[in-house]
């Protein structure tokens, strides 16, 4: 971390603050969030688990480890810990380096604990052979990695942010996706696993800011996940390290912090390719993956009982309509049949994500779902997305979808 | 100007120290004049001074050789050691090259395969440096190649057969199953990693090859990773990547530049303007050496060098490898159209390292003039049967395009559009010319679709 990115005088200045970032594109993860949390909404989520039982009965989650042949008593003596995501992370990769020597975790400015405390404390533990930091080239962290994977070894890098994927691009697409198929299974990267911070942080301009999901979504041969929360962050990561596929796991930034549950301490997986149905409905699916998860728990929330301020939008009669969350945790390939089977029933399907609308992951989604589900459908399939522009800097509010804008979407789509 | 005190320079070596614990080399105290800069051992100087690889007046990375265009030992030369067995191994090896890429090379201009490109051959320039190395590794060492250096695999004893499936494509192509290109090469078992086109991609991978052999107890100090590239694919980000990452996270990895001087049209004097691709390994602290790769002996001697440095120590190696691309750069290329016949005419009998190479083991009574007539008949004869054989197999059964796309479960929508696809082919398979004449190329001639109910 004391190469400079910027020649001497960066540098001189860089050894006075060891923790500080002093180049532009790193992100200061160190700050205190602002007062109230970076998303006040996650708080207080009931998607949440608050207490060690609630945690243990966590939908889907798989013990990789079972404590007893009697599937019934499978959760007795297992522990929990409150954590927020960047915790679960470090907790997942610690079980993954300890329960598999050729496991490696590899990137920039990993090895004193990564800017987002996600490596925290690892090189200590499994020694610099085995947690270590790169040198600044993204396209070499993803080439290096795919070297690793294809001698069968379990190579989980880091990408800092998402937004510095694209040196990575042609790696991941042309490499590592295409990698079993060109070979016909001879060789393959499957051991290969790339984390990245991704979406909105509330400042973070056109680059620590984006949700390049879409863009990865024609590359044939790799996955591509994104959690919600700790607990999910944990499982799905211990699944994705463990896929035999290449995967890219992209972690939610702004949910490193402010999102805090008990988690499971034992090693667990939730499996990939399956979305999760967080509250149930029969008039509108909405779907959504990451942060807008919360987003749409506020919106459905302020549809039942919207605030004074804004009561007039909302009409009465959809004030008691039921509206069913879909999180699709999977982006590539995506869980079509709990898409289909819920919009089968609600006729409504409004998609969320941040990234911007062309070309992004809702079309593809909204054009199988019209396929799927035409004589079902009672109004269009509505996207509620980031705009087609770069994110701009003092334009977030207005960029984002936030509860405002979702729960419009939502009265307009229950209205049509 | 900023000039460290002594004890805030000391207090930053000890970071520097504790911070680069894989990198490991122990900082000395400044003892200079002037003391140094954190960030490097430089020592600070008054005289302003600019300077340059590319120095007029020779002392350009001198090019290392052991055998003159007569076979002769050049003066000061050490020939390496080398047993009669090896060296007969080479030479036809070398020689197979040539015949090989002719036939392939006519192949594709009869319109029978669809692509090639020259896998380095005799009169064609790059078979020593591909043969030279191939016969310094250990056969189990992983070679990360671009597409130019079949001659590795048939040093390990690929066959001809596995050459012309993957050419042809056939159901029986080892390699890929008829899913790439063809000359896109692969072989699990003979540590041959698959072949693909993007450019310098391998280079960054083979760090990573090399940190997996090094953590790797059975082949820790036994094995190493090659990486293959040309000169062109050098000035590609991923070169600059991998020769970073393997230097910085030391991991055993020997770099080959073949610079055969072109990039199709490209010259190397447009490729680049420093002292060709060996001046760039110093600056990553990487050792280098450039050698003439028309001599078979001098790349052999010096990438066996490279590969027990590499192993030693640990760390990666550079071995620039200078020849000329006499061919043209695939079939779909002419190459007159960028340089004069003649020059290449010139450079075909003047440096023919197939000859330079023969005349040597006919100076130590290893070859004679029947043993070439007999090999090279006995070679033609071996291609001309294996391309027959390929060139009567089918392809694959058409299924086979949806397979190895993941591991594990086959993804839903990947199931769809296989069924889709088959339901077409059911329907029209027999009666759309073009798929009706190209199912009859493929195994099972589609029928496991065409027939049966739907």
């Amino acid at each position: 971390m004391f190469a400079p990115r910027r020649p001497a005088a960066a540098s001189l200045r860089a050894i006075s603050r060891v923790n500080s970032a002093s180049r532009s594109r790193r992100w200061n993860s160190t700050e205190a969030p602002p007062a109230g949390g970076h998303l006040p909404s996650v708080a207080n989520s009931s998607f949440l688990k608050p207490t060690r039982d609630v945690a243990l009965r966590t939908n889907g989650l798989q013990w990789v480890d079972p404590v007893d042949a009697d599937p019934t008593r499978d959760m007795v003596g297992r522990e929990t810990r409150k954590m927020n995501m960047y915790q679960a992370v470090r907790d997942a990769l610690s079980i993954a380096l300890s329960k598999d020597d050729t496991a490696v975790v590899f990137g920039e400015d990993v090895a004193f604990g990564g800017v987002f405390r996600c490596t925290m404390g690892l090189a200590e533990e499994f020694g610099r052979e085995r947690v270590f930091n790169t040198p600044l080239t993204e396209q070499g962290i993803a080439g290096f990695g795919i070297g690793l994977a294809s001698m069968g070894h379990t190579a989980i890098a880091e990408i800092q942010f998402a937004d510095y994927i694209f040196p990575a691009f042609d790696q991941i697409v042309n490499e590592a996706a295409k990698f079993r198929y060109r070979s016909n299974g001879n060789f393959n990267v499957g051991k290969l696993t790339l984390r990245c911070p991704s979406m909105a942080v509330g400042h973070g301009g056109h680059y620590h800011s984006q949700s390049p999901e879409g863009f990865f979504m024609g590359a044939a041969g790799i996955k591509v996940v994104i959690p919600r929360s700790p607990i999910q962050a944990k499982g799905l990561l211990l699944s994705a390290i463990r896929d035999p596929n290449p995967v890219i796991f992209m972690e939610p930034k702004i949910l490193y912090r402010s999102s805090v549950e008990q988690v499971p301490l034992d090693d667990y997986e939730i499996p990939l390719s399956k979305a999760e149905v967080l509250a149930r409905g029969s008039d509108l699916t909405v779907l959504t993956w990451g942060t807008p998860v919360y987003h749409c728990e506020a919106a459905i929330q302020m549809l039942k009982q919207p605030p004074p301020a804004i009561a007039e939008h909302v009409p009465a009669a959809f004030r008691g309509a039921t509206v069913e969350l879909i999180d699709l945790r999977t982006i590539l390939p995506w869980d079509v049949d709990t898409v289909v089977e819920s919009v089968q029933r609600t006729g409504r399907l409004v998609v969320v994500h941040e990234a911007g609308r062309t070309g992004g992951v809702g079309a593809e989604i909204g054009a199988e779902i019209q396929k799927k589900c035409f004589l079902k459908l009672n109004a269009p399939v509505r996207l509620v997305t980031g705009w087609d522009t770069p994110v701009g800097m003092q334009f977030e509010k207005f960029y984002m979808p936030d509860p405002i804008r979702i729960m419009d979407a939502m009265v307009e789509t229950l209205a049509y | 100007m900023i000039r460290p005190t002594r004890a805030r320079a000391l207090q930053i070596l000890r970071v520097v120290q504790t911070r680069r614990g894989i990198a490991g080399i122990p900082p000395r105290l400044p003892e200079l004049p002037h003391g140094n800069l954190p960030a490097s051992q430089s020592p600070i100087t008054s005289s302003l001074d600019f300077f340059n690889s590319v120095t007029p007046g020779g002392k350009q990375i001198p090019t290392y050789r052991v055998l003159d265009g007569a076979g002769q030992p050049i003066e000061g030369a050490q020939v390496p050691e080398i047993e009669e067995a090896l060296a007969r191994k080479i030479y036809e090896n070398m020689v197979q090259l040539p015949i090989l890429d002719d036939v392939l090379y006519n192949l594709q201009r009869q319109g029978r395969i669809v692509f090639y490109v020259r896998a380095s051959s005799a009169s064609y320039g790059e078979e020593a440096a591909i043969i030279g190395s191939a016969a310094a590794f250990a056969h189990d060492d992983e070679v990360l190649a671009q597409y130019r250096e079949s001659g590795v695999l048939l040093f390990r004893g690929f066959g001809l057969d596995n050459i012309m499936n993957q050419c042809f494509g056939t159901h029986l192509d080892s390699s890929g199953k008829g899913k790439q290109m063809p000359v896109h090469y692969g072989s699990k078992e003979l540590h041959y990693h698959t072949i693909s086109s993007p450019l310098g991609t391998q280079i960054p991978q083979a760090a990573g090859v090399g940190y997996a052999l090094k953590r790797d107890p059975q082949r820790r100090g036994k094995n190493c990773a090659v990486v293959y590239f040309g000169e062109g694919a050098a000035s590609e980000g991923d070169f600059h990547a991998g020769m970073l990452l393997a230097s910085t996270i030391p991991s055993p990895t020997v770099f080959i530049a073949r610079n055969n001087g072109f990039a199709i049209s490209t010259p190397s004097s447009e490729q680049y303007y420093g002292d060709g691709i060996a001046a760039r390994g110093p600056g990553y602290g990487i050792h280098t050496i450039r050698v003439d790769g028309n001599d078979v002996l001098a790349v052999y001697a010096a990438v066996k060098e490279a590969r027990r440095r590499c192993i030693d120590e640990g760390r990666a190696v550079l071995v620039e490898t200078m020849t000329y691309r006499v061919g043209h750069h695939s079939t779909s290329d002419d190459s007159f159209a960028y340089r004069a016949r003649k020059e290449v005419e010139d450079r075909k009998r003047l440096d023919n390292p197939i000859v330079r190479f023969r005349l040597f083991l006919e100076a130590r009574g290893w070859w004679s003039k029947e043993e070439e007539m007999a090999l090279g008949k006995r070679l033609k004869t071996e291609v001309f049967a294996a391309y027959k054989k390929a060139e009567a197999l089918p392809k694959p059964a058409v299924g086979e395009m949806f397979t190895e796309v993941y591991g594990g479960q086959e993804p839903w929508h990947l199931k769809e559009q296989r069924e889709e696809l088959q339901r077409l082919v059911h329907k029209y398979g027999r009666t759309w010319e073009p798929w009706r004449t190209q199912l009859k190329r493929h195994e099972g001639e589609g029928r496991e679709w065409t027939e049966g109910v739907r």
